[in-house]
């Protein structure tokens, strides 16, 4: 399906089950969110981090609504589930799109400002470099006598300090190299957005409100 | 074929007193290499940034004056007619680009020229195989060396094919190798394409024969001067005359007990191995110069000595292993002269910075009236209560290199300490680094393209090749 369309999908489903306490959607979704995941051959240490990763979260709100909570134990087990459905749903958009073709899309079909998708773009291709910032700032401040902490307040100024110089030279870069904002672009790669990604968007958007609707709800 | 006319320009930061461009004229020729030249601070970098149109928008700050291209005043242009006038190559190597790849990169400059996409293929692949880098096409951008990007940089250039290229110090971190190489093409694209270069470079060698006019920048005035042939040549022969190759240093007395060893060390990226050492030793109280091509992983290597970076194999200081020692402990002992001098601060003005450096050094060995007397000596005394950040890049060295000497660390490695610097003030740091050096016993590993004025202070010389490390020198 295309990106663009694909996040909207996902955006939506995840709102949905905000505002809805039944924990057959919950499973249902999660099962289906792992079956497309399977189809699509996802790599079994991220299926493992995706399990394990929100367990910690998701098993702490259980707990406290088990014992602390008014909502008895089902309604503690929709909250589990909910953050795991959130997860699975999250993943079946960021495992199988690629975030070009997700800048691309947003650009062309669904006529974003360029500067928007480029934006989005370029942060997240900044991803591993703030993780080796992170490194360099922590090992900077210990050269410097000042050991920094996931609390200390510099380790914020200095990371915010590198990202407003980097989106500064970022749009010095992007203008020098003839990016001018609102200005038309021709596109290399065309990204289409055909009947058949409506088809499935609207059949998939259907069959949740089905499911929403016809699920049973556990006593 | 476009001359740039600089006429009664005058440009001032809100924050700072001096004017740091003094209603300056100057005439950059159509079609020739004009070499922009000054001390670090002089305002090399805005002038450029000005002409190359980035400036005002970029910085809210008022300039008078204009900058003509050819008659037309550059922010008169749309930005869709100055992107045919002129385009920029800027100092650090790694923010220029937007995109992941180097093909990505091309795609997307070429996008925003309205190339149509049947001949954007076309266009890419002539631009990367000028500039010589048809194998880096696929590569990532974050992956690639500081040379290589500034080539990927010029290719960008190569295919917006705009009249004047601007390039601010381009060349500042990398190897004389490829900067032979890059002036070789802008020379070419000169002759042949008739395009305008302005550069701006501390770095004389290699423009002798190659450049049109000089213009020089004076900080103290603010204003430029076009040299005449006579005082140009006057000027290329005084820095040969202090471009002095390294002497012939002695290897090391292989007895002596050494204070890094490398044991079976293996750094790199996956697809690409950087250093493979079966067994190597640093030695104490001593100097020692690494060089190496462009890309071969010397930076990698300090990173790896100093934890930034994983890698394979054993490195110990003072025969135990790194990995067991505490990281704030091993900190206070071996220091790391970061290439960015941003990444060295921790406050916001030159005094608290300052401060810091004395609140954490190891000895007092500089006082308050030296430390005083250096501030003189470097030109930053009327500099202490500005933001770090809005220092100039050599004024940003040069604090840099002081808080690390206050400092006053066993072992500091120094990556590029000359970078951005002019000769005078390469002076003063090369004396303080020796001073360090004799009364401090302090190791300095030093990694160094700039071998101006270097040569009193290297001990042993370290070439890096094929992924070793070895000694150079003559036998003791």
């Amino acid at each position: 399906m295309n990106p663009g369309l694909k996040l909207l999908l996902t955006i939506l489903i995840a709102l949905e089950i905000s505002f809805t306490t039944n924990l057959v959607v919950n499973l249902v979704l999660i099962g289906a969110s792992l079956i497309y995941l399977l189809a699509k051959k996802i790599k079994w240490l991220s299926l493992l981090k995706l399990i394990l990763v929100p367990f910690i979260p998701a098993f702490g709100l259980l707990v406290s609504q088990l014992f602390y909570g008014h909502g008895g134990p089902i309604y503690a087990w929709i909250l589990f589930s909910r953050i795991y459905a959130y997860v699975f749903i999250g993943a079946t958009f960021t495992i199988t799109s690629d975030i070009t073709e997700l800048a691309l899309t947003l650009e062309q079909n669904f006529h974003l400002p360029a500067k928007f998708a480029y934006g989005v773009l370029a942060a997240f291709n900044l991803i591993p470099k703030i993780q080796a910032e992170i490194k360099i700032i922590k090992t900077a401040g210990m050269m410097r006598g000042v050991p920094l902490h996931f609390w200390s307040p510099k380790l914020y100024f200095k990371a915010i300090l590198a990202a407003i110089s980097w989106s500064q030279n970022l749009a010095e870069a992007m203008t020098s190299h003839g990016f001018v904002e609102g200005q038309a672009r021709t596109f290399y790669q065309p990204m289409s957005l055909t009947l058949k990604d409506w088809l499935s968007f609207g059949s998939i958007l259907v069959l949740v409100q089905l499911l929403i609707i016809f699920a049973p709800t556990l006593p | 074929m476009t001359q740039v006319v600089v006429s009664d320009f005058t440009f001032k930061y809100q924050h700072q007193e001096t004017t740091v461009l003094n209603h300056i004229n100057t005439t950059f020729a159509s079609a020739a290499f004009n070499l922009l030249v000054g001390p670090s601070g002089s305002g090399k970098t805005t002038l450029l940034k000005f002409i190359a149109g980035l400036y005002p928008q970029f910085s809210h700050n008022a300039a008078t004056g204009s900058i003509l291209f050819d008659h037309l005043a550059i922010d008169s242009l749309s930005e869709q007619q100055r992107c045919q006038q002129v385009a920029m190559v800027f100092q650090n190597p790694n923010q220029q680009f937007a995109m992941d790849t180097v093909q990505n990169e091309l795609v997307f400059v070429l996008e925003n020229l309205q190339t149509p996409p049947a001949q954007i293929n076309q266009q890419l692949n002539a631009a990367l195989s000028f500039c010589d880098i048809t194998d880096l096409k696929k590569r990532e951008l974050n992956t690639l060396s500081g040379g290589e990007k500034q080539r990927v940089a010029l290719a960008c250039i190569v295919a917006m094919n705009p009249a004047v290229i601007v390039l601010d110090e381009p060349f500042a971190s990398i190897d004389p190798t490829s900067r032979q190489i890059l002036i070789k093409q802008l020379k070419e694209l000169q002759l042949n394409q008739q395009k305008t270069i302005i550069l701006a470079d501390h770095d004389l060698s290699d423009y002798e024969n190659i450049v049109d006019n000089v213009h020089q920048l004076d900080s103290t005035t603010g204003k430029i001067q076009r040299l005449t042939p006579k005082a140009s040549q006057e000027l290329f022969a005084t820095f040969n005359q202090q471009q002095h190759d390294l002497p012939a240093v002695s290897l090391p007395d292989t007895t002596q007990q050494p204070i890094v060893t490398l044991n079976d060390v293996y750094v790199g990226h996956p697809k690409r191995q950087l250093l493979h050492q079966d067994h190597f030793n640093f030695y104490p109280g001593k100097t020692t110069l690494i060089t190496g091509h462009n890309g071969i992983g010397k930076s990698t290597l300090f990173n790896a000595i100093t934890k930034l970076i994983k890698y394979q194999g054993e490195i110990s200081y003072q025969q135990q292993n790194i990995q067991k020692l505490r990281n704030l402990k091993y900190a206070q002992q071996v220091k790391l002269l970061f290439q960015d001098a941003e990444n060295q601060f921790l406050e916001i003005t030159v005094q608290e910075e300052l401060a810091l450096a004395k609140k954490h050094r190891n000895n007092a060995f500089y006082d308050d009236q030296t430390i005083q007397q250096i501030l003189t000596q470097l030109n930053l005394a009327n500099h202490l209560n500005q933001v770090v950040y809005s220092l100039s890049e050599g004024q940003k060295k040069k604090l840099q290199i002081m808080i690390m000497l206050i400092m006053a660390p066993p072992v500091l490695l120094l990556d590029e300490p000359l970078k951005g610097l002019d000769l005078q003030s390469i002076k003063v740091v090369v004396n303080l680094l020796q001073t360090a050096k004799e009364q401090l016993n302090q190791t300095q590993l030093l990694i160094s393209h700039q071998l101006v004025g270097l040569a009193p202070l290297v001990d042993y010389h370290v070439n890096f090749a094929d992924q070793h490390l070895s000694y150079e020198g003559v036998s003791a």
